[in-house]
């Protein structure tokens, strides 16, 4: 499902940020990527979405190798991959409903369908009956979960979260978990970045650890790693 | 293809709703742009009407070979048998006309009736009309024989009739060569102002066009309402520069009017053929088209 071979990432003349990660996440799998700032969780997750590119090694993600893909098909591999980015990114000029529609209307679905199909997705991260707020008017955990229903509303085959939980509270950080937790069970292959042991602790089964700048472990099981990553 | 249709629909809807969102500025351009493209529009109405009449007077040089008035009518024969021979290569007609002919049709016209009738004789001489073959360098041909033929015995002078005609054709050539300059400049106008209004939007769109990429959009996705934005400007501009050329064209042909009937012709001003203005708009509307994709290629690189 996500493979990585040999991979270097390094920006301008800068030292390498990751330095020879090689991986493997079967599908389904939920793992965690961990370490302090400025590690390079972002910067792999950015890889596997396929947002940054690699400096040296292979990549490949749902059946494709991303140094051979061209910049025209790379769109689609995004709609298979759901992201969600530290800054969410939501549009604030429009609607969360409107916000949810954005990936389904990218693809030439009908806007009806596609607000069917937003309303569903909002109505699983427990949006339902806010359909119509501006991002806003959403607290910082609903915007989250927000942020979740646009990844998920195309069923992507894979979901990476760059610390979704980081400015939650405890009962914000367990609900938002428990819906990645929900759409792991019904097989989407799960990537998050976190610093929150005792989250990781809860529901990964795999950590890849970054412990500094061009430093790596894939560490099994989820206990050694938690424990070696603080 | 139901799909692509969609992606077109949404594309047009966005670019309705960005236009919706800045009323002002949007109108503003359209103005900008309708006015601009007016003038060529006004230009091409000037040229139209006018090609018509010029078309219809004879720009073939006619010299009409004028003789002094004591030329007996077997001297003018004698000019006109001489111009056959001499220039027969370079004539298309040769046609004597008695000073008698010439005063009788004076006295058809009721203007010259009354003062005719007051002279004791007829003070018009004989004349030779000479019209010349059509070619290359006919002005300068037509010149260098109203010289010869002027210096001949008997000859009072050469006039050279269709001179103003040429004049007229000479302006309206360069009235036509100027309005391609102008229409060229108005077309860098449009390109111009289409171009910075789409630049100006893409900036303020950049948070959607970024997260549009980031769920999945195409290229052609992101840049299709930026398109659809330049095209519906431009076509919508022609519409309204027609619209106001058309506006303009009334009190000026009031004025027009009232002075070619000073001159017993009935002229106006009107705008080119329907299938002109068809091509302008579609023409406006390219322009703004492929101005946009030029911006939004240049403004979306992040």
């Amino acid at each position: 499902m996500i493979e990585f071979q040999h991979v270097f990432k390094s920006y301008g003349r800068g030292r390498n940020i990751l330095a020879d990660v090689n991986f493997r996440i079967t599908a389904g799998e939920f793992v965690f990527v961990s370490g302090p700032s400025g590690a390079g969780k972002s910067t792999l997750l950015k890889l596997v979405g396929g947002l940054e590119t690699a400096s040296r090694g292979s990549i490949q993600v749902n059946g494709q190798r991303l140094d051979q893909l061209p910049a025209r098909a790379r769109p689609y591999l995004r709609r298979a991959v759901g992201v969600i980015l530290q800054d969410t990114h939501l549009l604030y000029d429009r609607t969360a409903l409107a916000n949810v529609m954005l990936p389904l209307l990218v693809t030439g679905l009908p806007i009806r369908t596609a607000g069917a199909r937003a309303r569903a997705a909002l109505d699983k991260v427990g949006l339902n009956g806010k359909e119509e707020l501006s991002p806003i008017e959403l607290s910082g955990g609903e915007q989250q979960r927000l942020a979740i229903a646009r990844a998920i509303v195309n069923r992507p085959a894979i979901l990476i979260a760059d610390e979704p939980t980081a400015n939650l509270d405890h009962g914000n950080a367990q609900r938002i978990m428990n819906v990645f937790r929900d759409f792991n069970r019904v097989g989407v292959t799960t990537l998050i970045s976190s610093h929150d042991t005792e989250l990781m602790a809860g529901y990964a089964n795999r950590v890849l650890l970054l412990p500094e700048p061009g430093k790596f472990q894939d560490s099994h099981p989820i206990a050694a790693a938690t424990g070696g990553a603080n | 293809m139901k799909s692509l249709l969609l992606q077109h629909r949404y594309a047009l809807a966005v670019t309705l709703r960005r236009f919706a969102a800045q009323p002002f500025s949007s109108l503003a351009n359209l103005l900008v742009m309708a006015l601009i493209l007016a003038l060529p529009l006004l230009g091409a109405a000037v040229l139209v009407s006018a090609e018509p009449v010029v078309r219809d007077m004879s720009v073939t040089p006619e010299l009409t070979v004028f003789m002094q008035t004591s030329a007996s009518a077997s001297a003018t024969q004698a000019v006109a048998d001489r111009i056959t021979q001499e220039t027969a290569d370079q004539i298309k007609s040769v046609r004597v006309v008695p000073r008698a002919q010439a005063l009788e049709s004076l006295r058809n016209n009721p203007a010259w009736r009354e003062a005719l009738a007051a002279l004791p004789d007829n003070p018009l001489p004989d004349a030779v009309v000479v019209t010349l073959k059509s070619g290359d360098d006919l002005a300068a041909r037509a010149d260098a024989l109203a010289g010869q033929w002027g210096k001949w015995p008997q000859v009072d002078h050469v006039q050279l009739d269709s001179a103003w005609v040429q004049r007229l054709e000479a302006i309206l050539r360069f009235g036509r060569i100027g309005l391609w300059f102008l229409a060229i400049c108005v077309a860098v106008v449009v390109l111009a102002t289409v171009f910075n209004t789409v630049r100006l939007q893409a900036m303020t769109q950049r948070e959607e066009i970024a997260v549009a990429r980031l769920v999945g959009a195409t290229e052609s996705f992101v840049r299709r309402p930026f398109l659809y934005l330049g095209a519906l400007t431009g076509t919508a501009a022609a519409l309204l520069a027609i619209l106001a050329a058309g506006l303009a064209l009334q009190p000026l042909n009031g004025a027009v009017l009232g002075l070619a009937r000073s001159y017993g012709a009935e002229f106006a001003l009107h705008l080119p053929s329907l299938s002109v203005l068809a091509v302008e708009v579609l023409a406006a509307g390219i322009l703004g088209a492929l101005s946009a994709r030029w911006s939004v290629t240049r403004s979306t690189r992040f």
